[in-house]
This record gives C-alpha cells, sequence and structure tokens, in this order.
C-alpha cells in the first residue's frame, strides 16, 4: 500500500478513537445532565403562597403573622374569581333542585299523617301529590325547551286546587316558577356540555386554589392545598384554559388531538371572565417567590412523594452503607494484610485468591437470593427482612472491591518501609499494625470510599432482604430506654428501611400519584448520584495527592 | 502516621451519631402494624395508614408487593393484615388452617378492571370475547377491530398480580395468554405504558382512570361505580383486608379493618377512585 | 535525734534517687538484659505467632466459605424444583426448563419453561457487546497509546464516574428519558424493550472493558511496539496487527468480564426491557420486549410464598445465572493469569 493511505488511514484511525472518547464522555452528559436538572428543581423552585401554607401546617416553618397577611390579601384577590364560579353553578345545577322537590314530597306524607288523614284520602292525595312531582321532574331533566315548558304550565295548572292549600304541595309550585324563569333565558340544550365543562373548570380551579370555601376539607393532604408550585400552576392553568378533545379525524384513522380555548366554550355565560381573570391576575392569585428548599433532604413525605422530601431515604441508606463497612472492613483489610504478608504460595492461598475473584463476579441479584436464603430464613435469630440481614448480605458484596484496593494499597508500600522497622527490631505483626497499615492508610480508604459508593448505589440485594417503599424510620430507643435495657439500642437493627436506590425504582415505576410530581422522581435519583459522586470524587482526589506523594519520593 | 486510626474512629463517631440522631427524631413508644400485599389496594393503605399514623399513636408499614406475597406473609405471620385484590385459593386456604391461622376476610371497597387505551383511538367499545382474542394473540391489529391501522400492544400485570387473576379469570376463562403480551409489575406503570404508546391496550384498577387514557365499553356497559357495585360490569370485583382472625376490638388492626365504614375512609376510598361499599 | 536528722536527707535522697532509678530500671532492664530470649517467652512468642497467623488465615478464609454458602444456599433452595419426585420426572422438568419457551408459574397448570428468559439475558447481553467491545477497544486504544499524559489524567475519572453511577440511576434514565425519546423519534411501538436494554448495558459495561483491555495493552511493554515503529509500521497498524494480537488474552477477558456485567444487570433490564416473556419473533427485531432471568427473579420474588414451587423455580434460575457467571469467570481469570505472566515477563 502506498505510504500516503497508510498515513492518512493512520489519521483516520487516530481521529476515530479520539471521537469515540468523545462520545463516551458525551453520554455521560446526557445520562446526567438531565437528571440533574429536573432534580435541582426540587431544591431550586418558585413557591407559592399554597407552599408557604403547607410549611407552617406541618412544619411550622415560616412567619405566621406575615403569612396571615399574605393569605388575607390571596382571599381577597380569589373572592370575584369563587363568586363567578358559585353563581354559574348555581344557575345550571339540578341536583338541589331535584332533591328539593323529593324531599318536598316526603314532607307531604309527614304532613298527611300528621294531620291523621284517613286512608283512602292519604293515599288519593298523595297519588296527586306524585304525579305533580313527576311532572315537574320530567320538567327539570328535559331539554327540550318546548318539554320543559308545556311540564311545567301542566304542574302549575294544579296550583289553584283546594286540595293542596296551605300544605307543603305549595312548595312545588314555587320551585316550578323560578325554573321557568330560568328556563326561558338559559339555553338548556347547551347545559349537559356546560356541567362538563364546568365540572372540569371546577377542578382546574381546585388544583389551582384549594378547595373552594365552603367547601368541606378532603381527606387526601394533596388535595387540601393548590398549586404549591409555579411550574405545577402554569400546568393547571394550561387545563383551565384550554381544553383537549380528540376528534376523528376520518374511519379506520387515529383520532387527532385538538385544542379548544375554554372560553370559546362558555361565550355568552356568566363564566366567560372568570378565564381572563386568572390569567391576567396570576401572580397576585398565588404570590410566587423563588425558594431554596434544603429541608429536602430532611423531610419525609406526604401523601405519597406529592409533598414533602426524601429524609428518611437518605437516612436509611446511610445506616444500611455504615453498617455493611462495619462488618465488611475488618475482614477485608485483614484478609488483604493476610495475603500479602504472611501467605505463602500454595493450593490454599490459590483458592482464596479464586474465591475472591469469584465473589466479585456474582451477579448482584444472587447476592438477593443468597441473603433471602440465608440471612433471613436460616439464621433463625434475624428471621425477616431487615436493616441487619440487608447490611450483611451488602458486606459480602462488597468485600471483594476492599480486599482488592487493600491489597494493592499495602502493596505499594516501598519494601524499604518494611526493612526498616524490621531493623530496628519490631516484629512482623508490629510491623504489620504501626508501619505498613498506616503507611497504605489512604489507598485502603479510597477502596472503603469506593465500597460505600458501591453499597449505596446498589438495589437488588437488599429488593428481598430489608427494604421497603413505605414504613417507619427505624426506632432505635430514647436515651432512658438504653439506660434501663442496653439491648434496645439494636431493636432498630431488626426493621426494615427506606433506602435511596430502592425509592427511585419504585418512584419511578410505582404510584400514579408520583407520575404527577416528576420533580420528586428525579430529585430522589439526583440525590443518590450526587452522593456516588462526592464519595468517588473524594477516592479520586486522595488518591491523586498518593499518586503524587508517592511519585515524589 | 495516625490516618487510619483517626479514620476509624472518624467512622465509630459517625455511626453513633447517625443512630443518636434517628432515636431523638423518633423517639416514642409505639406499636407497630404491618400491612402487605396488592398493587391495587396498596393505594387505600397508603392513604389510611398516613391517616391513622397521624390520629392513633402507631407505626404502620406498608408493602406492596402482590395479592399473593401478601397472603402469604400473613400465613407466615409476617404482617399483620394482608391486602388483597382477590379472594384466597384454595390452597392458600389450606395452608394458613395448617400453620393454625384462620383468614378473615374485610371488603373494604369495590373495584372494577377497566379495559383502556390511548385517547387516540377510536374504538369506543369491544366485546369480552374481543378482549380474550387479544390477550391470546387471535387479533393482532387494530383495523381488525374497526380502529386505526396499527398493531396492537397488548400489557398485562404479571402473574402474580390480583389484577391479572381476575382478569385472567373472568376475561380470559383461565386460559393462557400469548406470547407476546408485555408484562409490567404494577398498576401505574400500566397505565404509564398505555397512556405514552399509541397502539396500546391494557387493563387497571378504576382508581387509575383519568384524561389521559380512555376506557372501553365492554358488552356494551361503561365501569362505572354504579355498574361495579351492582356486578353488571363483567369485571368487578370486591377488594380484601386479611386478618388472622378477628382482630380485638379496640387494637390498632381493628380500627384499621374498620375504617372503611367512617365518613373519613369512605371519602378517602372515593378520592382514590375505588367504589365504597356504602353509599353508593 | 541528731543522727536521724543528720541521715533523714540522705535517706531522702537515696529514695529519690531510688526512684528515679526505678523509672529508667524498666527503660534501662531492656538494655542491660542481654539480648535472649528466656524459654517461656520464647514459646509465648511461637506460640502467638502462630496462633496470630491461623486467625488471620481463618479470617481471609471467610471469603471462601462466603462462596461456598452461597453455592450452597442456591443448590439448596433450588433442588426441589427437581427432585420432588422421581428421576424421570427430574429429567422431565430439567427439559421443560431448557427447552420450553412458556414461563407461566401462577397458572392452574404451571409451566415453568426458562428458554425465553435465557435467551432473553443472552440477547440482551450480545446486543450490548455489540456496541460496547469496537467502541470500548478503540478508547482502550486512544486511553494507552495515542492520549498524552495530562489527557489520560482527566479521561480515566470521567470512564471511573461512568462505571460508578449506580444501575438504579441507568434503569431510571432508559425508563423516564430514553424510552419516551425511542418511542417519538424511532416510532417504535413501545419504548421499553431489547434495544433500550442493549444500549444501556453497553454503557454500562463500556468501563470495564476499557479499564481491562487498557491493563492488557500497557502489560505488552514498549519494545513489542518500538520494534513495530521500527520496521516503518504506522501507529494505526501497529495497534490492528501488533498490539491487539498480542493483548489478545487480555482482551477477551475485558469481554468476558463485560459480558459478565451485563448479564448480571438486574436493575437495567427490569425497568426497560419490558418483561416480555417470549422469544423475539424475527429473532434480529430488537424493538421487541423481552425478558431477561434477572427480572424475572427480581420481579417475582417478592410475590412468591416461600418454599412453593414457583420460589424453588426462580432459585433454579438463579442457580443457571450463577453457573453461567462462574464459568465466565474462571475462563477470565484463566486469560488474565496469562496477561499477568506476559507483564511479568514470561510467555
Amino acid at each position: 500500500m502506498r505510504t500516503q493511505i497508510r498515513q492518512s488511514l493512520d489519521k483516520m484511525f487516530t481521529a476515530f478513537a479520539g471521537s469515540v472518547v468523545l462520545l463516551i464522555a458525551g453520554v455521560l452528559l446526557v445520562v446526567l445532565v438531565p437528571m440533574f436538572r429536573k432534580g435541582l428543581s426540587a431544591v431550586f423552585f418558585t413557591e407559592t403562597v399554597e407552599f408557604r401554607k403547607l410549611q407552617m401546617d406541618l412544619h411550622d416553618r415560616g412567619d405566621e403573622r406575615t403569612l396571615k397577611q399574605e393569605l388575607e390579601r390571596v382571599a381577597a384577590a380569589r373572592k370575584p374569581i369563587y363568586d363567578i364560579l358559585l353563581a354559574f353553578s348555581r344557575g345550571l345545577d339540578m341536583e338541589p333542585r331535584v332533591k328539593e322537590v323529593k324531599n318536598i314530597y316526603q314532607q307531604y306524607g309527614e304532613y298527611l299523617n300528621y294531620r291523621n288523614t284517613p286512608k283512602e284520602q292519604y293515599t288519593e292525595c298523595r297519588k296527586q301529590a306524585k304525579e305533580i312531582r313527576d311532572t315537574i321532574l320530567d320538567a327539570l331533566e328535559s331539554m327540550d325547551k318546548q318539554v320543559v315548558l308545556a311540564n311545567l304550565d301542566k304542574a302549575l295548572a294544579q296550583k289553584g286546587n283546594p286540595t293542596f292549600k296551605d300544605t307543603p304541595v305549595q312548595h312545588f309550585f314555587t320551585v316550578a316558577e323560578q325554573y321557568r324563569k330560568t328556563a326561558q333565558t338559559v339555553d338548556l340544550t347547551k347545559r349537559s356540555e356546560y356541567l362538563a365543562g364546568l365540572r372540569d373548570v371546577t377542578a382546574a380551579i381546585r388544583q389551582l386554589f384549594g378547595p373552594l370555601p365552603g367547601e368541606d376539607e378532603p381527606p387526601l393532604p394533596m388535595d387540601q392545598y393548590g398549586a404549591t408550585r409555579m411550574d405545577m400552576a402554569r400546568k393547571a392553568l394550561h387545563t383551565l384554559l384550554w381544553d383537549e378533545q380528540w376528534i376523528a379525524d376520518g374511519p379506520g384513522k387515529p383520532l387527532v388531538k385538538k385544542i379548544i380555548a375554554r372560553k370559546t366554550q362558555f361565550t355568552g355565560t356568566e363564566l366567560e371572565p372568570l378565564f381572563d381573570r386568572v390569567e391576567k391576575n396570576f401572580n397576585a392569585l398565588l404570590l410566587p417567590r423563588h425558594r431554596f428548599y434544603w429541608q429536602y433532604f430532611i423531610d419525609d413525605w406526604v401523601n405519597s412523594h406529592y409533598f414533602g422530601g426524601i429524609g428518611p431515604e437518605i437516612l436509611g441508606t446511610l445506616l444500611l452503607t455504615v453498617l455493611s463497612m462495619l462488618f465488611a472492613v475488618p475482614f477485608g483489610v485483614v484478609s488483604a494484610a493476610y495475603l500479602v504478608e504472611y501467605a505463602s504460595d500454595n493450593i490454599w492461598i490459590k483458592i482464596i485468591r479464586i474465591c475472591i475473584n469469584t465473589l466479585a463476579g456474582v451477579p448482584s441479584i444472587v447476592y438477593g437470593l443468597f441473603g433471602l436464603a440465608f440471612f433471613v430464613i436460616t439464621i433463625s435469630a434475624i428471621g425477616k427482612p431487615c436493616i441487619l440481614a440487608a447490611s450483611l448480605t451488602l458486606s459480602i458484596l462488597v468485600l471483594p472491591v476492599i480486599i482488592r484496593a487493600s491489597e494493592e494499597a499495602i502493596r505499594a508500600v516501598p519494601q524499604t518501609y518494611r526493612e526498616a522497622s524490621l531493623a530496628l527490631g519490631a516484629g512482623k505483626f508490629r510491623t504489620l499494625v504501626k508501619v505498613i497499615l498506616p503507611a497504605a492508610g489512604p489507598g485502603i480508604l479510597t477502596g472503603i470510599i469506593l465500597s460505600l459508593s458501591r453499597a449505596a448505589g446498589e438495589t437488588a440485594p437488599i429488593l428481598f432482604t430489608g427494604v421497603v417503599a413505605m414504613g417507619p424510620i427505624p426506632n432505635f430507643g430514647t436515651p432512658a430506654e438504653w439506660v434501663r435495657n442496653p439491648a434496645s439500642i439494636f431493636g432498630g437493627l431488626f426493621q426494615p428501611t427506606r433506602a435511596l436506590s430502592y425509592g427511585s425504582y419504585d418512584i419511578a415505576v410505582g404510584d400514579r400519584i408520583s407520575m404527577l410530581v416528576p420533580h420528586q422522581q428525579f430529585g430522589m435519583v439526583m440525590t443518590l448520584i450526587l452522593l456516588i459522586l462526592v464519595l468517588n470524587v473524594t477516592a479520586i482526589v486522595i488518591r491523586s495527592r498518593l499518586s503524587k506523594k508517592l511519585r515524589g519520593h | 502516621m495516625k490516618t487510619v486510626k483517626n479514620h476509624f474512629g472518624v467512622f465509630a463517631a459517625v455511626v453513633l451519631a447517625v443512630m443518636m440522631f434517628v432515636s431523638i427524631a423518633t423517639a416514642e413508644e409505639k406499636s407497630a402494624v404491618g400491612l402487605d400485599g396488592s398493587t391495587t389496594v396498596g393505594p387505600i393503605g397508603d392513604a389510611f395508614a398516613e391517616v391513622f399514623m397521624k390520629s392513633h399513636n402507631c407505626s404502620i408499614t406498608v408493602k406492596k408487593t402482590g395479592s399473593g406475597d401478601g397472603v402469604a406473609a400473613l400465613i407466615d405471620g409476617r404482617c399483620d393484615i394482608a391486602m388483597s385484590s382477590r379472594f384466597l385459593k384454595p390452597e392458600e386456604f389450606k395452608k394458613a388452617v395448617e400453620k393454625g391461622i384462620y383468614p378473615v376476610a374485610h371488603t373494604v371497597a369495590m373495584d372494577g378492571v377497566c379495559i383502556i387505551v390511548h385517547p387516540s383511538n377510536p374504538v369506543k367499545e369491544l366485546t369480552g370475547q374481543q378482549v380474550c382474542d387479544i390477550y391470546m394473540g387471535k387479533i393482532t391489529n387494530w383495523k381488525d377491530l374497526g380502529g386505526p391501522d396499527m398493531p396492537i400492544v397488548a400489557i398485562s400485570r404479571d402473574t402474580s398480580s390480583g389484577t391479572y387473576e381476575v382478569f385472567h379469570e373472568k376475561v380470559l376463562k383461565k386460559q393462557n395468554m400469548a406470547a407476546g403480551v408485555e408484562y409490567v409489575n404494577a398498576n401505574p406503570q400500566a397505565y404509564a405504558r398505555v397512556k405514552t404508546t399509541p397502539g396500546a391496550i391494557g387493563y387497571v384498577g378504576l382508581g387509575f382512570l383519568d384524561d389521559n387514557v380512555k376506557s372501553l365499553k365492554i358488552d356494551g356497559i361503561m365501569p362505572t361505580k354504579q355498574t361495579i357495585a351492582d356486578g353488571t360490569y363483567l369485571v368487578s370485583r370486591p377488594l380484601f383486608l386479611f386478618t388472622n382472625g378477628y382482630p380485638k376490638l379496640g387494637s390498632v388492626i381493628h380500627a384499621f379493618c374498620i375504617f372503611y365504614l367512617t365518613e373519613e375512609g369512605q371519602s378517602i376510598i372515593e378520592a382514590k377512585g375505588f367504589v365504597p361499599m356504602t353509599n353508593y | 535525734m541528731k543522727l536521724q536528722e543528720a541521715v533523714a536527707p540522705g535517706i531522702r535522697m537515696a529514695k529519690y534517687s531510688a526512684q528515679i532509678a526505678g523509672k529508667s530500671k524498666k527503660a534501662a532492664a531492656g538494655f542491660t538484659r542481654p539480648l535472649l530470649l528466656t524459654p517461656s517467652e520464647d514459646m509465648l512468642g511461637f506460640l502467638s505467632g502462630h496462633l496470630g497467623r491461623a486467625a488471620l488465615f481463618l479470617i481471609t478464609a471467610t471469603s471462601v466459605v462466603a462462596v461456598f454458602l452461597i453455592f450452597y444456599f442456591v443448590i439448596r433452595e433450588s433442588a426441589p424444583f427437581f427432585f420432588n419426585k422421581s428421576f424421570p420426572a427430574a429429567m422431565a422438568r430439567i427439559k421443560e426448563f431448557f427447552t420450553d419457551s412458556g414461563w407461566y408459574p401462577a397458572a392452574t397448570e404451571p409451566r415453568y419453561g426458562g428458554l425465553a428468559l435465557i435467551v432473553g439475558s443472552l440477547y440482551v447481553t450480545l446486543g450490548s457487546l455489540i456496541l460496547a467491545v469496537p467502541l470500548g477497544l478503540f478508547a482502550a486504544i486512544f486511553l494507552s497509546d495515542i492520549a498524552p499524559f495530562n489527557l489520560r489524567q482527566i479521561c480515566k475519572p470521567v470512564i471511573e464516574i461512568l462505571a460508578a453511577i449506580p444501575s438504579v440511576a441507568y434503569g431510571f434514565f432508559a425508563v423516564m428519558v430514553f424510552a419516551p425519546w425511542l418511542q417519538k423519534s424511532l416510532g417504535f411501538s413501545t419504548g421499553t424493550n431489547a434495544l433500550n436494554a442493549s444500549v444501556i448495558l453497553a454503557i454500562m459495561a463500556l468501563p470495564t472493558i476499557i479499564s481491562v483491555s487498557e491493563d492488557a495493552m500497557s502489560a505488552i511493554g514498549r519494545e513489542t511496539r518500538e520494534a513495530s515503529y521500527a520496521l516503518g509500521a504506522t501507529r494505526a497498524e501497529t495497534m490492528v496487527k501488533v498490539v491487539i494480537p498480542a493483548a489478545h488474552s487480555g482482551i477477551l477477558a475485558a469481554v468476558i468480564l463485560g459480558m459478565m456485567r451485563a448479564m448480571g444487570e438486574t436493575m437495567v433490564v427490569w425497568m426497560a426491557s419490558g418483561n416480555a416473556g417470549r422469544i423475539p419473533s424475527p429473532w434480529w427485531d430488537l424493538s421487541q420486549s423481552i425478558r431477561t432471568m434477572t427480572a424475572t427473579i427480581a420481579g417475582d420474588m417478592g410475590e412468591t410464598p416461600k418454599n412453593s414451587e414457583h420460589y424453588y423455580a426462580l432459585f433454579t434460575v438463579g442457580l443457571t445465572l450463577l453457573l453461567f457467571t462462574f464459568s465466565l469467570n474462571l475462563v477470565s481469570e484463566y486469560l488474565l493469569g496469562k496477561v499477568m505472566k506476559t507483564s511479568r515477563g514470561g510467555k
């Protein structure tokens, strides 16, 4: 081949290799950046007055007087909107009228009983009243103006009937007259459309501002407050102002989404000005402000993560990883020291090394199976999935990592250290403990930090051995109890816990409610990644300082 | 160099500090109640538990791993209340009696399994037989049902779910599903898949319906509170809480199991989208 | 009296000097005694040395104990799946597990056909290797031969961070960001499919492949490369024709380690592969959902009552997985042993 071709091939090769590395760096960014962007909005966001109200109610945070003033201002701004809404719905709502008519009929029955009417007269009067009642009910239910007016006239014809003078039946006629007036002005054919649209509008208003004044407090916390964040408020505003409908595009084709302004659905009614009002005064209705919600990392969640933070999950992850380190580090460091210092090259040592490498290669789900079979079931002292079982499983998982890192660190200690120590008369064990381990300290520490990060991120081993999606914070008792019964300090170890890793899985595919709050989902994953990145960067920094020191020697 | 010793000291201090913090944060005597089971009944269990933990001084753990494991946990004694979206199977009942557990069912709500499709799908109703054929792989394209020319993506709950059991029994008449059916692990996942996939069909509980998916009429009947409560809708079922024997009067478990009869409990059940046992 | 008065300071002095002498006596004892151990001290030293060694050996042997326990328990809990009736029934069961592709454990007549699961695992693993091996090799070549020292110091942490991101985070990304993108821009009927899982698994296997290949290539040594350059080869030709073949055992080990990582991964495939228990019907169609062994165990175990047949079947799946990865582990260790020999100057 000609030299030029070979040289250009060489250049292409180099360029390709370089671009692959750039691609890998790009992939890292593509994976991390969206999660950080959306996750940070769980901590830095624009809040509304509803959020401040929530914080005050749940955690007593914030100034009570200013909050009260703000709530009054907001109530004043919202009042006209509520008035419009209520007036319109009262004009349209048939249910109270239907109930009223049925009530009147019952009252008439009681009235007759009270008067001790004889049986036949009772049956006859009730029958006539029932006819009037049914006519009015038909009028209330019908959409056709002619039918309504005809029925109402038929009912009102009975008005002069002497049987019903001074009886509750007179109320029938008042209701019929009132409705006659409404029926002549309101366009009844559109009533069902108005009702459906009104339902959506009321739901959107509730999402924005919380329960309407005069309504009972809803049972679920997520309905008790309006939109707590401006991004959710804007979404609710969008639902308020625009309606989505799926329109047929043609036979055999999927429906097409059409977006219609709700204002056009209610032209000519009292409800029309509501939309402009809400849109123009949006800020005055919600009083937004920027907020750094650092308590996100401490608070517990409310209502399936709709509100609140991820404090217990972080605590659970910390407990699990620190406990697993407590079990794994002594075994790991001692094993590594033995393998480097004392081991001779016989068959047992070969077996041990093969086993350590095998442990490193076992899939994490098989660790979970083993943890379930051994720590939870076979060791009856534990007996159920709990923190102890989960951390024991995690400690076996990270054991090979610690052994490998410690071995490298101990091997990296220069031979001169050992020789000098031996020359001064120290024995092998004393050398190990007082000279070599401290010298290998930073390397071992790097290994510990890396295995911490590995243990924090693992989900499969803890799935069946001790993690739950919702549960109380593990209870370790009070100092008073510890004095009485020292063993109770370990009571908390036998309870299951939540964790960041499992929580991220559960919130990504779990509750429908979590889908409504993507900032919470991304926030949890972001916290996990942040924790692990911090640990890894620390390890990298320690290692680079260590290598600089060694090179300096 | 004291680095290693110092670091171990730091570690021990961190562990102690963590445990201190936790104990101070949660220092109360609490009685503990464990719930386990169905992901359909799960939201009701969660909501009840939240209300209960505030009003009664107790700690309630809710695990949502599926009706099968909830009942198994009750039989093994690992939980106090099992949430189940189906009644006990005969083998489970036998096993329970063998172990000395006498399961008592409390019906907390009624639920309907609604067949949902993407809102852009013009198909409005199907017969039970058609749904059965879809899931058995005999119908594979929407155009055979009067819809657009799109392949059908059938989504099912996994085999240990109570929702799956009811669907399997009442719609598929206990036949096996086709191999191409996608399995998801929980109701919300099924909902999310149908919401984002135009050609999808799936089934979820009544509580998961909203504007982002469209529920179909089956055999001419729309799943609503009324049709589910009187059983006219094909796939309606009661939701259960199982306890070991009737719970002791006055205990937290007893209060939990009758909470659905109170107004607050009923409003929670309705808010979650199920049909309360009374006053529908 | 006078005598006592006269002697008292002397006695005080004597006591004081005795005190000093006593303090330094211990210190001085080491210097004044001959450097010979008494027999008891010698015996004590011998015993404590050897006992200490034995104790340390036992602690080190916990890893062996752990491995044995893992194998024992997984085998023990999966044995009842096969051996609950007679031997022919057991053989039939094994045959069904490996050849039948219907996994219906909770049906009225349960079928435990693991073929779809095994094929699913192999499918995503191979898919991820097809993506990861070329990319990983090129990246390793870049890092070991092409990049200057400073650039290498920057790239190594980047790769370490890629390796450190937990699998849940990758699964989250796959389900929340990647799957909708696949559905929207590539028009797949479902975004959670084999392609999704393969790509994410490739990203996860890359760091392993890169680091092990790089070690293997560095172990070759400068002489081989310099000899090739001396004969007039360009860098590309050196890498392709000399270094890679010389390091082939290490690179093969890297590929196998990447394969182990991809096969053993649970969370990503559980969330992103769709969990449809079937073999894709045109076998090259990556846009269909598949189910892997790891996702089956993770998904079904929480809902299975202990000591039921389904439970034993799941342990059997775990055993299959364990045997696969264990054998791959042994092969990769053998290959890495060859690499170590070359780096120490063998071959």
